[in-house]
């Protein structure tokens, strides 16, 4: 009896299955035979009832009459699946994917991640604070007193008299140590305003990354070792580099860094002006007026300071020759990173 | 700064010093050289020439033929200046010469038909002077043939040094040869003062009195009188042109000098314009006017430190003398005044006048409190040299308070602690001296010294740990190949927003970073703007409140250039008062946000062999927005919501709400809109809290066992009238099912003629299953058309096919 009808349900899915040129077809007989109450699940149910002697060649039978309309299934499927694109019944590989997009992240952030990654690989923590800043935070606790041309080096977007866009993320340092006693390690990196005519050379805006490190023996030696390590990283550790005294209000000694510039590997090009040196950072020991501001004993604590733009780094880095195409957001140059 | 390298030697000997390592030198210990101009390579090809011969041109009026000989050869050489004579010595730029005014390059040419090798040139063109009425003629007994850098003396090399704010010292040739000298261990020498004075005492002439002693602490001047104003000599207009200053007559080319000389700025006045022949320095009082000597009438404000004579003013104290008292060629006698001003007060001054002088520059840095009578007498020297003046006799000093140099302990140890190696202490004692710093006491572990006035940067011991530092050289400080790293907490505040990009950029999204700054009217489109005070332009003179408005200045753009396809985020900082009109004073008087933002616009799929062309639609955002929150494992967490009522940004609203507060917001932005930034296709928007979704996302992630037992799929269609929403029918069917019924998913939506009109399919896929067991055909199946029931019943809606 069962025998009879997997015979049956063969030869009829044959015939219909031989039939099937479309996917309407198609489905209708994955329906009818192989769904879940299709005429071949139905088989199996009945198989349960069937003698038990008969069980084993039946249930054989069965998952023979499975296989076999499987596999007819899905080569007639198969090539209705192809007929439906093609009029050849081939695959042409030449033919262009099937594309799914992807975006990518801003070029000054790709930078940033590179930069973070080194930092936090040598044991420093991620700070952030906030862009509309206080005159006390962005100057006057980092020993820029009122009136002193040291605030000239900086020209400053102000809102009033006490609150301003912080011009460098340096206060953030401020907002770390007044939170936390030492050891503090950690960088800062942000965005920061100058009140500067756009040009191709500058912006209003920018990205900085601030570090600092507070510790009972922290010294110039330190901070010399670890910026050195930080530009060979991201840099390549065939540069040279060299430290200048410079002029920081809230470091002292304080420094800047250069580096062999890597377009002409120190013989002198457009790029660093001749010189064959690029600047990259500006650096020092924490100045004990900083230290005063947060209520740090400058006897017993010494710290570190440093910190670098961003959008220089590309600038040199992919050979971008106008600052203002970073902020223009035009999908052709975000497409390029 | 420009510093001359001829006028530095005279202070130090630099001999044997190649002129790179005295640049390369000056940059390593924080006089950064910029610039170097070089004479001997200006006037590289430009020798003294001798005119054999001049003949008419015979094509042109104006123009003469000459013959020039450059001490070898004999050169044919057209010239058009009227005074050009045979027998005249000449400067002759030769072939390849490069002249300075106009920077254009010598080479052979034909004028109207003639052949000239050269150019005879004028003082302008050789920018030493603004005289171009007719070419320079030199003095006979120039050899021809001899460079015009040694004929001139204009041999010298010019450096562009950057001075930092807190190095006034270095705004002068003493400061920066006083470095040379302790850089070089070579001796300085200042000159030194000598001259006749005659026998008339200065105070008959003159009289000083100051009157606020806080803000002129020290005023010292001299008193020259009998001379004559006239052009400077040679050397000294030289002198003065080489640090980029114009020569005007004797008497201020040689305060100008002095300034430049010692850094002390000095001003001349006409002592016979000076009422009572007298000077008071004070402050204003009250707002009043001034005319300063270009001839500007300048508003001073309230407490402006002015000079005075008996009657009236002569002088904003520190930035500019004033018309009235100024050096005349008239002028027969004249007071220097070498003052100290409080840095602050000039500052103010200058900064309220928009006025900025190479004083006041000095000035506001801090002068040297302890040289103003060096200077003074310095100046009166040359002016009796130049104008040839009586000095008076003595020095008119008011100095009432006088300030005291810092005195500084400087321990060994110390200097080791901060640079972390070790120098020897007869080394640094060896550099503070040199500086010209005082020992004044010493003992093993540490000396005491004296800080002259012309350092003020220099007050605490690190100051002088830098001085030592600088000197002994930055590269000699080494560095270690180990350090230790505290342990602890680490913390990475950015870690959220980094998890965000990258979701953001898997889903297709590119990264914006825009500008803050924009119109107010844009600003304020979304918010209640803050102004900037000082802004650069108006369309730069607020923050913004939303990210939407610069997203879609963005998307404008793009649309312009042809980019019509955008799917873009940021991730930035937001700017809001709390409430409107009020000012801001503390930190709550404001929100400064952290926002992200999704922008979608264009076609999500383009015709393509394997697809058709669809435009984006709210359910392309709708779809982005679920998926960025499932990533971010908050679907649980949050609710929508929608509206189709307006919004001032969008019509078709959706947003996500966490515990009724909405966390964010977007949808279809308004065509009124997209016409203020000039869009025309259609956008959408989704902004959220990013502080908010960090925060809902720091629960932790739960895993949720695999199931072990079978699924059970069912599904069914009803026909609904087409007001029927879907989110109704599928949390009806969602609460009504059994525990078993785990999901609810519209797989179909059609309306057709078919249906009838007003009608709508929608065909749902449920989903049932257990955590512990097979479920039966008989409890779903029960469970299943339970729901056809209460679905027609509830929903008025009736049951597809079968």
């Amino acid at each position: 009896m069962l025998d009879e009808k997997i015979k049956s349900i063969h030869s009829e899915f044959k015939k219909e299955i031989s039939g099937a040129d479309n996917q309407k077809i198609i489905d209708e007989i994955r329906i009818k035979y192989l769904s879940r109450n299709g005429l071949v699940s139905v088989l199996f149910e009945e198989l349960k009832s069937a003698p038990k002697e008969e069980k084993p060649l039946l249930g054989k039978r069965l998952n023979e009459l499975r296989n076999s309309v499987t596999l007819m299934f899905e080569e007639a499927k198969e090539k209705v699946d192809a007929s439906e694109k093609f009029s050849e019944h081939k695959i042409d590989l030449s033919l262009n994917g099937i594309a799914r997009s992807i975006g990518s992240k801003h070029v000054l952030t790709q930078t940033l991640d590179e930069i973070k990654n080194i930092f936090k690989g040598m044991g420093f923590s991620v700070a952030l604070g906030p862009e509309l800043e206080s005159d006390y935070y962005n100057f006057e606790a980092l020993n820029f007193p009122h009136d002193h041309p040291a605030r000239d080096m900086q020209d400053t977007y102000f809102i009033n008299d006490n609150f301003l866009l912080r011009t460098h993320t340096t206060p953030v340092q401020v907002r770390i140590m007044e939170k936390q006693e030492p050891p503090v390690r950690a960088i800062m990196p942000g965005r920061v305003y100058r009140n500067e005519a756009v040009s191709a050379r500058s912006y209003c805006m920018f990205h900085q990354v601030d570090g600092i490190y507070v510790d009972t023996n922290v010294n110039f030696a330190e901070l010399k070792a670890t910026l050195v390590s930080f530009a060979k990283q991201f840099y390549g550790s065939e540069l040279k580099y060299r430290f200048r005294p410079s002029f920081f209000p809230f470091t002292e000694p304080s420094a800047e860094m250069d580096i062999t510039c890597f377009l002409c590997h120190g013989s002198g090009c457009k790029i660093c002006k001749g010189s064959g040196w690029l600047e990259i950072l500006g650096c020092g020991m924490v100045d004990p007026n900083v230290f005063k501001s947060v209520n740090y004993d400058s006897e017993k604590y010494t710290g570190y300071a440093f910190g670098m733009g961003i959008e220089r780094i590309g600038l040199l880095k992919y050979g971008i020759d106008d600052i203002r195409i970073y902020f223009e957001n035009d999908l052709r140059f975000l497409k390029q990173f | 700064m420009k510093v001359s390298l001829n006028w530095l030697k005279k202070y130090v000997n630099l001999d044997g010093i190649p002129v790179s390592e005295i640049i390369h030198t000056l940059t390593m210990s924080g006089l950064e050289v910029e610039e170097v101009i070089d004479q001997n390579e200006i006037f590289k090809n430009f020798v003294v020439g001798f005119v054999k011969e001049k003949t008419k041109h015979t094509n042109a009026d104006k123009l003469s033929v000459c013959k020039v000989s450059n001490g070898t050869d004999e050169l044919q050489v057209i010239c058009g200046a009227p005074n050009v004579d045979a027998g005249q010595k000449i400067v002759f730029a030769q072939i390849g010469a490069v002249v300075p005014n106009g920077n254009f390059k010598i080479t052979k040419a034909k004028i109207r038909g003639t052949e000239s090798f050269g150019m005879i040139c004028s003082e302008s063109e050789l920018e030493i002077s603004d005289n171009h009425d007719g070419i320079m003629v030199l003095p006979a007994d120039v050899k021809e043939g001899t460079p015009i850098s040694e004929a001139l003396e204009l041999n010298d090399v010019i450096l562009e040094i950057a001075i930092t704010p807190n190095r006034p010292d270095a705004l002068s040739h003493f400061g920066v040869a006083r470095d040379l000298s302790a850089l070089f261990q070579r001796e300085l020498k200042l000159p030194e003062i000598n001259f006749e004075e005659s026998s008339e005492p200065i105070e008959k002439f003159a009289a000083v009195e100051i009157l606020d002693e806080v803000n002129c602490p020290r005023y010292s001047s001299k008193v020259v009188v009998n001379i004559t104003v006239k052009e400077s000599p040679a050397w000294l207009k030289k002198a003065v042109q080489k640090i980029g200053m114009r020569p005007i007559n004797n008497i201020v080319d040689a305060t100008n000098f002095v300034m430049f000389e010692t850094g002390q700025p000095l001003h001349a006045f006409d002592l016979n314009m000076l009422n009572g022949n007298k000077i008071v320095v004070k402050s204003t009082k009250e707002e009043s006017q001034f005319t300063t000597l270009d001839s500007k009438i300048r508003k001073l404000p309230l407490n402006t430190l002015l000079i005075c004579d008996a009657e009236k003013p002569v002088a904003v104290a520190g930035v500019m003398g004033g018309e009235n008292s100024e050096v005349t060629t008239e002028t027969k006698n004249i007071l220097i005044e070498s003052a100290f001003f409080n840095p602050s007060s000039i500052r103010k001054t200058a900064k309220a006048l928009g006025l900025s002088t190479d004083a006041s520059y000095r000035f506001e840095r801090t002068t040297n409190a302890g040289g103003t009578v060096y200077a003074a007498e310095r100046a009166a020297q040359l002016i009796a040299e130049l104008g040839g003046g009586k000095v008076a006799k003595g020095t008119l000093d008011v100095y009432p308070k006088i300030i005291e140099m810092p005195v500084v302990t400087l321990r060994f140890a110390r200097v080791e602690k901060l640079l972390g190696y070790f120098i020897q202490p007869e080394k640094i004692k060896n550099i503070v001296t040199s500086l010209g710093f005082e020992i004044t006491d010493e003992n093993e572990n540490e000396i005491v010294v004296k800080v002259p006035l012309f350092r003020p940067d220099v007050e605490r011991e690190v100051d002088v740990i830098e001085e030592v530092a600088r000197i002994n050289g930055y590269d000699n400080i080494p560095t270690i190949a180990s350090f230790s790293v505290p342990l602890g907490v680490k913390n990475d505040d950015s870690s959220f927003y980094d998890k965000v990009r990258d979701t953001a950029v898997g889903l297709g999204f590119f990264e914006m970073i825009n500008n803050p700054l924009q119109n107010e009217k844009i600003a304020a489109l979304t918010g209640s703007q803050i102004g900037v005070l000082n802004p650069q332009s108006l369309d730069m003179a607020f923050l913004r409140t939303s990210l939407i408005p610069g997203a879609l200045m963005v998307a404008s753009k793009n649309f312009n250039v042809g980019e019509k396809n955008l799917a873009l985020f940021e991730i930035g900082n937001t700017f809001n008062k709390k409430s409107e009109g009020n000012l801001i004073k503390e930190f709550s008087d404001f929100t400064e946000d952290t926002k992200l933002l999704f922008l979608l616009s264009g076609k999500a799929s383009l015709k393509e062999w394997y697809s058709d062309e669809k435009n984006i639609s709210f359910y392309n955002l709708k779809g982005f927005i679920n998926s960025f929150i499932t990533n971010l494992a908050l679907d649980n967490v949050l609710n929508d919501s929608y509206y189709h009522s307006e919004d001032r940004i969008f019509n078709l609203v959706f947003t996500k709400e966490h515990n009724g507060s909405v966390i964010g917001k977007g949808g279809r932005i308004k065509k009124e809109v997209l016409k203020q930034f000039d869009i025309q296709q259609e956008v959408f928007c989704f902004e959220f809290d990013m502080k908010v979704l960090e925060k809902l996302s720091t629960s932790k992630t739960k895993y949720i066992p695999l199931l072990k037992y079978p699924k059970m799929m069912r599904d069914f269609a009803f026909i609904f009238d087409d007001d029927v929403e879907y989110n109704d029918v599928a949390s009806f069917i969602k609460k009504k099912g059994g525990s078993l019924l785990k999901s609810v998913r519209l797989f179909d939506l059609f309306e057709s003629e078919s249906l009838g009109s007003g009608k709508k399919s929608m065909a749902f896929e449920l989903e049932y299953y257990d955590e512990n067991r097979t479920l039966t055909d008989e409890e779903v199946e029960k469970d299943f058309t339970n729901l056809i029931t209460l679905v027609s019943g509830e929903f008025k809606a009736k049951l597809r096919g079968n």
